[in-house]
């Protein structure tokens, strides 16, 4: 069994927060509106080599930049 | 009436015999006013104090809800594992990862030191576990203690209910790191009643260890979707940790605004009291010299 998204690079967890937003932005508005703030990240994060803290980046766009490497990677 | 008709005679200098009384009733008076600054400054703060509170009562109610909802969560994701009686693996040379769930914000009494304290005592276990830290509040205290075992954190944590994609895009991050983890410890706060919480570790398990466990083939699970079952297993654990950590954080900021209330008012009232002895003790003087003038002048 093989997962289209899986070969284009997607972990699990992206796959279902995409079907969710899929979801959400197919509510009616009084409800999406409600719905939209549940799917709302706003993280940063900063890796760590030897004791120092590297620089803060935003956490959707390096999920999305890594996801992105990994399907290339798998494509080629 | 008389020291402040003193007190520029005192600032020019005049002869010391000549002020003293007027310094002692200026030194009074001087204290009164203290006296009043300060009991300002805790009113201000009493008030500042009171309104966290009540903030954090708002909150608490939203936080208790999705906890309740997201533990029940956490634990039925979990029934899987405890059915095929899953344990993490014995082995040398596997890391540990520990996942800290604290959060960004202070005020709120011990728990952040609470959580570091467990982990410390599990980083004593396992000097070379690697360390996650969701949250500013940890990260300064682990990050002086233990800088070199932290492999990731996170900030922006705790400025609401976290939501699921909160803990699915943490545990997206924590399974590309490059190590292969044997056990994942997740450290929050459980929530045993208002006044009390204990930092608990729950664990999530690496893919072998899901598939050496003893009543696996109870499950028919292909091996291709395992990597999904653990992921998914991860963030719905994150998010268990992340809503109850945030329900405990709210009540312990309520307890703590609660106290520090407490405390204002009741510094208020000492200095209430004070205030009025030494307005009273003022007015008595100045009484006593109005007198033993005019009944030297009558003479």
């Amino acid at each position: 069994m093989a997962f289209a998204w899986k070969a284009s690079g997607l972990t699990y967890n992206k796959y279902l927060s995409v079907a969710a937003r899929t979801v959400r932005r197919s509510l009616k508005d009084d409800k999406r509106l409600a719905a939209e703030r549940r799917g709302d990240m706003e993280l940063r994060f900063a890796k760590w080599t030897n004791g120092k803290q590297g620089e803060n980046k935003s956490l959707a766009d390096a999920n999305a930049a890594s996801m992105a490497e990994a399907g290339s990677q798998s494509s080629s | 009436m008389l020291s402040r008709a003193a007190r520029p005679a005192l600032r020019a200098g005049a002869a010391a015999a000549a002020s003293r009384p007027a310094t002692q009733n200026a030194a009074t008076f001087a204290t009164l006013r203290e006296i009043e600054d300060r009991l300002k400054s805790i009113r201000n703060i009493e008030k500042i104090t009171n309104t966290m509170k009540i903030v954090a009562s708002t909150k608490l109610t939203r936080a208790q809800r999705a906890m309740t909802e997201s533990r029940q969560y956490g634990k039925t994701s979990n029934t899987v594992f405890e059915h095929a009686e899953t344990k993490p693996i014995e082995g040398e040379g596997k890391k540990t990862l520990i996942v800290v769930a604290s959060s960004d914000k202070g005020l709120c009494g011990g728990i952040h030191s609470g959580l570091t304290k467990r982990v410390r005592k599990l980083l004593a276990e396992k000097p070379d576990s690697d360390i996650v830290v969701l949250g500013e509040k940890s990260k300064a205290q682990l990050g002086r203690s233990s800088g070199k075992n932290i492999v990731l954190s996170f900030a922006g944590i705790g400025k609401d209910v976290p939501t699921f994609a909160d803990a699915q895009a943490i545990a997206d991050q924590i399974s590309l790191l490059p190590t292969d983890y044997a056990d994942i410890q997740i450290v929050y706060n459980k929530f045993i009643n208002a006044q009390s919480y204990e930092a608990t570790p729950i664990e999530a398990f690496s893919e072998e260890a899901i598939a050496n466990s003893p009543n696996f083939a109870a499950f028919e699970i292909d091996d291709e979707v395992l990597s999904n079952l653990r992921e998914y297993a991860l963030a719905n654990s994150l998010y268990w940790a992340l809503a109850e950590g945030h329900a405990c954080e709210q009540s312990a900021r309520r307890n703590a605004m609660d106290n520090a209330s407490k405390n204002a008012g009741d510094m208020i009232g000492k200095y209430q009291i004070l205030f009025n002895r030494t307005r009273q003790a003022v007015i008595t003087g100045e009484l006593v010299e109005i007198i033993t003038g005019a009944a030297a002048s009558e003479e």
